[in-house]
């Protein structure tokens, strides 16, 4: 039995507890206590970034396995329900990247949390735990227990730490991404009722096997849960609110982790688990991702509030996962999936600098800026560089996954794939107009004159990950090559569906095509 | 009756099977007669814990031995394992409403006894209503459950609230004690018996059923009992009389005597016709949407939690109305309620005890008002409310989660989707008024109406009930193997 993955996923709640019993005034000793939490448990990330190779079981390694409870099957034996812990290519960059993330949003922290700093690093620290178990469950009841849990932490961030209206957002947030949840959780009782079993890979093995119908009405409940969280338009109007009230670190973490647990359900459950259903409805989810890309870039557009006006490009962004990883293509998923971590660098570094920004200016308002490059070099730097990598350079990270969604796209379905494609442009066009107007043409007002450029600190936390930005574009097969073996196991499933689905076709009735060709023969 | 016949009738099984409710019965005479010499309190406290513990341990015993008593008393009154758990959730809930009672009325313990006798008596009342076979003896029992509360209820003599309470609850009970008797009146007069074995063969529970006068009969038992688990369309004394009562007698209302009565509904079951599920359901589902959308408007929180009472009783409504409709899994609406009911148990009577305390030191404490900044100023108070809340709203890591996740599944089972799917998009309405008493406790400023911080110690007996309720909490949620295995 290994221990790697139980140390990483509670290694956050130790260190919260252990801050939660620090005495109240000592907010130096949590700040430290969390940094240092936080970097071992990136450590812990990265080591196993590393030591997970290119071949080896794909159902899952470093696996970890305990007896927890059980609950009534259909089967006469009970359903076991085990703590089960496991890492595979579907959720290897997640994990690293919420490892390696969360260091950088405590460092972040020093600039504008200065209130109740103690239960400020307990969530984030929790909420750490949260995602990574989510992540790494391979039990659908342990899975559901990390996903409904890892959204208190953010309630609490955002409702404590929040801007103006942060009760709204966080009870929006909160009561959207749980109704979506409970719909899942009638679908999971369904499944470990009638299945027997509640082992990820064991249900991936059966399910596909079950009837089309059955298939879609789960893949509709698991859809909807995880759609909310992405959020799939028309279910995206939480996030929008919920980024711009959260304080900066919650939004790094929200933009950067939290909404790609809901990509990575669709990855793992929608289309791993159910993939007859998957290809049934992926002309309707490439709809939604497609047509994601084009409204939020509009509403990326229109936006004044430059926190919000990310937010809204967070949207758009995710509809291109959502359009590449329904494009069910082997270039679609891997674009999708390299895509949902350059998503979590890019937006995790403009929020980082908006959240910069606004520390010096108390302002987000385009209109309040202008001249900022002359104020801030540095800053504008940095600026520059993330609005590129957001909107695609070549040579950035962005570009790769993008090429990748698009190409995988277009030979799923060329209609959607412009839509998509006609996103990149708008998206470039909101990014570069806002960094225009924000850190370019006169420095007319005074209060930019006195801005101070960035601190050590602030250079120092997101270097790392524009090095990240850099090599993702530079050598992604780095990362790509081990995310392929799972991969290809998610292709092949969806192959089979395929097959499945012109054989249910030739065997119907009224299939003359096939008749036809037959007697041409 | 002659003497082979009260041989048979008082064996050792009956005495196994009433071993817990001697105990809780001698325990109560103990108490009063106690009362009568000046004691101490402390020597009647100890009294009134040993007769808890002796109960406890009796139905522990039952719950782990080999063998199990089963039908006594010429099969009116049964003792299983399923009694057994029941007890000891009975007496886990009296004895934390006990415990967060104790300096409740501080200003006026002249009573201080009597309220204990009568908080035993309640305890004694809702086994016998556990193991009920019969509709007389599950009648007696109900009534030694509802007298002592209806007197609880109105223990605050001197505040007009609280007699109040006190007055609607018995009037209202009366009348549900008077329909449950002419409901097995009628019975009796279809079937002869009063046991509830005649519904356990099909073929003469259609033939009892077949009469109009069993029907109403049933019906009126029915009723009787959705008064006292508070459903709809018999749920609307719930919000006053919850708000009047004295904090901790509430906690026993919400609790103990829902818990009896589910315990009993689910022996009684069998004579409902699968063909009422539905309607059950439905029933269920009015239920759960009443409760909830009532609970969204309430400043007190004191009433909060008794329309959120109202909305859990729907919830397991639903999973009954599941059994009700033919679950597949033997036993399992049983489990689920159990579960769900102990879980209820430890998280209402939790959150009915911190407001206990928080009331002690101000009159308008329940208030979302009063509640506000509550975690700065008492953090491991608000800490413990805030487990409370998250268990009753079902989020995983509480009892509560696992709760909900179980009932569900009986209706899941019963192959009642859409009826699941709606309940569990209710349980979402709930969440914005659990929301509501975090938000004020952690994430809003004391107003100009919170009062001041307290410097009150919390008296040891309830820091103990309240750590006990927030362990039990989140080992059902963490860690529910034991429970499921002896569910």
């Amino acid at each position: 039995m290994q221990y790697e993955l139980v140390l990483l996923t509670f290694l956050p709640l130790l260190g919260a507890l252990a801050i939660a019993f620090t005495p109240k005034g000592a907010e130096r000793l949590q700040r430290l206590a969390a940094l240092a939490t936080t970097l071992v448990v990136a450590a812990l990330g990265v080591r196993l970034f590393l030591a997970y190779g290119d071949s080896g079981s794909d159902q899952g390694r470093f696996l970890f396995e305990l007896p927890w409870f059980s609950l009534p099957s259909s089967y006469g034996a009970d359903t076991a329900v085990n703590f089960k812990l496991g890492l595979d290519g579907v959720s290897l960059l997640m994990v690293t990247l919420t490892a390696v993330l969360m260091p950088i949003v405590i460092l972040s922290t020093w600039g504008h949390v200065h209130k109740r700093v103690k239960e400020f690093m307990v969530w984030m620290l929790v909420m750490q735990t949260g995602m990574l178990g989510t992540f790494l469950a391979l039990d659908l009841v342990l899975f559901y227990f990390f996903w409904e849990i890892s959204l208190i932490p953010l309630y609490f961030l955002i409702g404590i730490w929040g801007g103006e209206r942060r009760l709204y957002a966080t009870v929006k947030f909160f009561l959207y991404t749980l109704a979506g949840s409970l719909v899942m959780m009638v679908a999971i009782i369904w499944i470990l009722w009638t299945r027997g079993t509640s082992d990820v890979f064991e249900l991936i093995n059966i399910l596909c096997r079950a009837p089309l119908t059955e298939q879609l009405w789960l893949f509709a409940a698991f859809a909807l849960a995880f759609g909310i969280k992405v959020p799939l338009l028309p279910f995206h109007t939480w996030l929008p609110d919920a980024h711009t009230e959260a304080p900066t670190s919650g939004s790094v973490v929200l933009a950067g982790v939290l909404l790609k647990m809901g990509t990575y359900g669709l990855v793992r459950f929608c289309i791993h688990m159910l993939p007859g259903a998957a290809v049934e409805a992926a002309p309707v989810m490439m709809a939604l991702g497609a047509i994601g890309i084009l409204y939020g870039a509009l509403l990326a557009w229109a936006q004044d509030d430059l926190k919000r006006l990310i937010a809204c490009s967070s949207v758009s962004h995710l509809g291109y996962v959502v359009l590449g990883l329904f494009a069910l293509t082997p270039a679609g998923i891997n674009g999708g999936m390299l895509q949902m971590v350059n998503h979590g660098i890019s937006t995790g570094l403009l929020f980082l600098l908006v959240g910069m920004i606004y520390e010096r200016r108390h302002s987000r308002a385009l209109d309040a800026f202008g001249g900022v490059a002359v104020a801030m070099p540095l800053f504008a730097l940095f600026w520059v560089i993330t609005t590129l990598s957001s909107v695609g350079l070549p040579g950035l990270n962005g570009f790769v996954g993008e090429y990748l969604v698009l190409v995988g796209a277009f030979q799923a379905s060329p209609l959607w794939a412009i839509v998509g494609l006609s996103g990149v442009i708008f998206g470039a066009v909101y990014m570069l107009m806002a960094t225009r107007r924000m850190l370019f043409g006169a420095l007319d007002k005074p209060e930019n004159r006195e801005l101070t450029d960035l601190n050590a600190r602030e250079i120092g936390l997101m270097l790392p990950l524009v090095a990240l930005v850099v090599w993702l574009g530079v050598s992604p097969n780095t990362f790509m090559a081990k995310t392929q073996p799972s991969i290809e196991m998610v292709n092949l499933r969806i192959a089979e569906a395929r097959r499945a689905a012109l054989a249910g076709l030739d065997a119907a009735p009224a299939a003359p095509a096939s008749q036809r060709e037959e007697s041409a023969r | 009756m002659n003497a082979s016949v009260l041989k048979t009738l008082f064996s050792d099984a009956a005495y196994a099977a009433l071993a817990p409710l001697f105990a809780l019965g001698i325990g109560a005479l103990a108490v009063l007669v106690a009362g009568l010499f000046p004691l101490g309190k402390v020597a009647r406290a100890v009294l009134v814990l040993l007769t808890l513990l002796a109960a406890a341990a009796l139905n522990v015993g039952m719950l782990l031995g080999d063998s199990v008593p089963g039908l006594v008393l010429d099969g009116t009154f049964v003792a299983d394992r399923t009694t057994a758990m029941w007890g000891v959730i009975f007496t886990i809930g009296v004895g934390l409403a006990w415990l967060f009672s104790r300096h409740y009325y501080d200003e006026d313990a002249s009573h201080q006894n009597e309220h204990d006798v009568l908080m035993l008596a309640s305890a004694l009342g809702m086994s016998l209503m556990a193991g009920a076979r019969d509709l007389i003896v599950f009648f007696i029992g109900l009534e030694l459950l509802s007298i002592p509360l209806y007197a609880l209820a109105a223990f605050r003599r001197n505040r007009a609230k609280s007699v109040e309470a006190g007055l609607k609850y018995f009037l209202l009970g009366a009348f549900a004690a008077g329909f449950f008797l002419y409901g097995s009146a009628l019975i009796y007069a279809v079937s002869g018996t009063l046991k509830l074995d005649v519904f356990a063969d099909p073929a003469s529970r259609a033939k009892i059923l077949e009469s109009p006068m069993a029907l109403v009969g049933v019906a009126m038992l029915t009723g009787s009992l959705f008064f006292k688990i508070s459903v709809f369309p018999f749920h609307l004394w719930v919000p006053d009389v919850y708000e009047g009562s004295p904090t901790p007698v509430t906690g026993l209302m919400a609790t103990g005597t829902k818990a009896a009565a589910f315990a009993f509904l689910l022996n009684a079951l069998l004579a409902l016709p699968s063909s009422t599920s539905t309607s059950l359901a439905i029933i269920a589902l009015i239920t759960m949407a009443l409760g909830n959308l009532g609970a969204l408007v309430q400043q007190d929180v004191k009433r909060m939690l008794a329309y959120s009472g109202i909305a859990h009783a729907g919830v397991v409504l639903l999973g009954i109305a599941g059994a009700v409709a033919g679950d597949p899994k033997q036993g399992g609406a049983v489990q689920a309620a159990l579960f769900y009911m102990a879980a209820y148990v430890a998280t209402a009577g939790g959150a009915f005890g911190v407001l206990a305390l928080l009331e002690r030191d101000g009159e308008r404490m329940t208030t979302l008002e009063g509640l506000k900044g509550l975690g700065q100023r008492r953090p491991y108070l608000a800490a413990a409310l805030t487990v409370f809340m998250l268990s009753l709203a079902g989020i995983p890591a509480t009892g509560g989660f696992l709760g909900k996740w179980m009932v569900f599944s009986v209706a899941v089972r019963a192959e009642m989707i859409p009826a699941a799917v709606v309940g569990v998009l209710l349980s979402v309405v709930a969440l914005g008024y659990y929301l509501r008493v975090i938000i004020a406790m952690w994430m809003q400023e004391p107003g100009e109406d919170s009062p001041l911080a307290s410097t009150r110690a919390i008296a040891l007996p309830a820091t103990l009930a309240s750590a006990a309720c927030v362990a039990l909490v989140l080992v059902m949620g963490l860690a529910p193997r034991w429970f499921l295995d002896h569910m």
